[in-house]
């Protein structure tokens, strides 16, 4: 049973018109086994809260800690909070020309487990993660994202959620951009995983159409760099029907409402 | 420098396929000098504008003819370490005279002096189907002077490929010519894994048979000062070559490679890749890729490519492409350079997943590599290279650990 408990964390960016914080006391707890939704309307933070938590460089950490298991990630490098069984499945998964998806999972696996894995049970590990995520084997020997569509690099991320085990998932809005068929491989995979490691989700989401296939058990609204609402389930159901205009700043236009 | 000078026909439009008119305006390549005279080239500066990236000053030793030290050694065997099947592979010296000269004739000051220092030249002519690479390992006999000049013949519908390597320590003239005959599938790759503080000029002419398949490999992993200029052309139509390069410059180094594609016969595609990476201050790579297509090449294919990877601040590289276009009736003409440091969005996304930063970076720059190699296309070739960039790396990576 493990525990990621995040403590009033601020965080900035640098833009060109100076730093900007974006995170504004983000408090939050997830235990394993939980499933977590994070919904909000664009721009609110979502995605700087997940690459904070994983460490990009873009992202300033002000104050505040994030405590996995009573140990403060943000002061570790991106490689040692993974170790530490952080995971996040990005948005835009990014390409890696010329490094193979095979030596890529092998190196990483190695890494994040301090050994390296059985040569035959990875093998067969590997291939039968690709076969349920219904990916092409030759995916395997491509290039890190390279020339995958967006729902290939939603399936790749997936896949190395399943093989990478970690203790907590962070999930960037995967279900962007992938249709209906595609949707229900990857949420199967996500299903699958935290079913083998009774891992903890964060679900960051924009729209409550992945909410249908991973059922989350707690979910929050986050606006203005904070969370401004919990419920359960019932609250995506409220969110669908009455949008996130109440969340909004006085005065503020949705962007959700002008697309 | 001696100028020959040359009437320009301008040529009478045709209304029917205007774009078929040849530029009417001298090409550098009509300005350019061959010869087998030393004195018809002047002696680099940095005014010229082939020799303006150039140290020229550390390459002193190699503007004037010199007594050649001879104690360059020369070993052919196959790749493997078998020996060469005599029935398919001929190997011979021959005197170095204007009749033995294969190709053409040198095109500057380094090549005519290599061409007039040098006494012998070694020939290899293939023929047929040679199923193994045949490996020509050059070692370097010190750092006295010396030339070489080496011959790659492959006959009419021959396939067979050649590595040659270089190493140890080397103050080098070379001379290069490979010709290929008609309907032949050939690659020649050649290797400088030269010792710390040697120099080398080099310099290639190539000329790729009719209908026949050229893939060229340049890879440049070590020397003080290394020069190599590759000058090809076709011998008729509907050829193809694949010229690729890849370098690795250390502080204080500089690294040349100069191609230059000239597309005389119709419907022949080329493609130049060049990748280097650059580490340290004052590690200096100079890339300059020239492309003419004459008016007597329609349908020519053409594009060239150099990318440069900046491991460590201080260190310089020059890209400079080059297309010289006579002839509106082609199929492309493209050309695209670049430099640029490690990509944080490629590392990040690595260490996301638990892979150290030195570690992520080391695969960034082997993948930055291998994906060139990928694309030789001969595994036993790739492996061999992958080997040597591996080793190259290693001790680089073993200098940044201390």
């Amino acid at each position: 049973m493990s525990t990621l408990e995040i403590k009033d964390l601020y965080a900035s960016v640098e833009t060109k018109e100076g730093r900007k914080q974006i995170l504004k006391g983000v408090n939050l707890t997830v235990d394993s086994g939980e499933t977590h939704a994070i919904m909000g309307p664009n721009g609110s933070g979502k995605s700087t809260l997940a690459y904070t938590l994983a460490g990009h460089p873009k992202y300033e950490v002000d104050s505040g800690q994030a405590l996995l298991d009573g140990q403060d990630i943000l002061t570790m490098t991106p490689d040692e909070r993974a170790k530490a069984g952080l995971f996040l499945a990005m948005q835009y998964p990014v390409e890696v020309p010329g490094v193979s998806m095979t030596n890529f999972l092998r190196t990483a696996k190695t890494e994040v487990d301090g050994e390296a894995p059985q040569i035959r049970q990875w093998v067969k590990d590997l291939s039968e993660a690709m076969t349920r995520l219904k990916m092409d084997p030759k995916f395997a020997q491509r290039s890190v994202n390279e020339g995958f569509s967006g729902g290939e690099k939603k399936r790749a991320e997936v896949l190395q959620l399943e093989l990478l085990k970690p203790k907590f998932a962070v999930l960037d809005e995967t279900d962007s951009g992938l249709d209906v068929d595609a949707l229900r491989i990857v949420s199967e995979g996500v299903n699958r995983a935290k079913d083998n490691t009774g891992m903890g989700i964060l679900m960051v989401t924009h729209y409550t159409r992945i909410l249908k296939y991973i059922k989350p058990d707690i979910v929050h609204v986050f606006a203005d760099g904070h969370f401004v609402r919990t419920g359960g389930p019932e609250l995506a159901d409220e969110l669908e029907e009455h949008g996130y205009d109440q969340y909004l700043p006085q005065g503020a236009e949705s962007e959700s409402a002008l697309a | 420098m001696a100028q020959v000078e040359q009437e320009i026909q301008i040529p009478v439009a045709n209304p029917q396929d205007p774009y078929a008119l040849p530029a009417a305006m001298p090409s550098s390549a009509d300005k350019s000098p061959r010869s087998f005279s030393v004195d018809d080239f002047a002696v680099p500066d940095r005014k010229q504008d082939d020799w303006r990236f150039t140290p020229v000053e550390r390459l002193e030793e190699f503007y004037h003819v010199f007594t050649p030290s001879g104690k360059t050694t020369v070993e052919v065997s196959m790749i493997d370490g078998t020996a060469v099947p005599a029935d398919l592979i001929s190997l011979y010296q021959t005197k170095l005279s204007e009749d033995s000269a294969t190709v053409g004739k040198p095109n500057d000051r380094v090549s005519a002096v290599e061409w007039n220092s040098g006494t012998t030249s070694t020939v290899l002519e293939v023929a047929g189907e040679i199923d193994k690479p045949i490996l020509v390992a050059v070692h370097g006999a010190g750092m006295q002077l010396d030339a070489f000049h080496l011959v790659i013949k492959a006959a009419d519908r021959a396939h067979a490929d050649v590595v040659v390597e270089h190493d140890g320590p080397a103050l080098l003239a070379e001379g290069v010519e490979i010709i290929t005959g008609k309907d032949s599938h050939v690659s020649t790759t050649f290797i400088q894994e030269w010792d710390e503080g040697s120099k080398m000029v080099g310099n290639h002419r190539i000329r790729v048979g009719e209908g026949a398949t050229l893939r060229h490999s340049v890879v440049t992993l070590g020397g003080d000062v290394v020069r190599l200029r590759m000058d090809q052309d076709f011998g008729g139509a509907q050829s193809d070559v694949l010229m690729l390069g890849i370098y690795f410059v250390d502080p204080g180094e500089h690294i040349e490679h100069r191609t230059m594609v000239v597309h005389n016969h119709p419907e022949c595609k080329s493609r130049v890749i060049y990748k280097g990476a650059l580490d340290g201050k004052d590690a200096h790579a100079t890339w300059v890729g020239n492309a003419l297509i004459e008016p007597t090449a329609p349908g020519t294919d053409s594009y060239e490519l150099n990318r440069n990877l900046v491991l460590t601040p201080g260190a310089v590289a020059d890209s400079e492409p080059n297309l010289e276009i006579e002839n509106g009736n082609i199929v492309g003409a493209g050309h695209a350079s670049s430099v640029g440091r490690f990509d944080d969005e490629e590392l990040f996304y690595l260490q996301s997943r638990g892979i150290g930063e030195v570690e992520a970076r080391k695969l960034v720059v082997r993948g930055f590599f291998a994906e060139l190699i990928d694309q030789i296309g001969i595994p036993a070739i790739a492996d061999h290279l992958m080997t040597a960039i591996n080793r190259r790396l290693a001790r680089t990576e073993a200098v940044a650990g201390k």
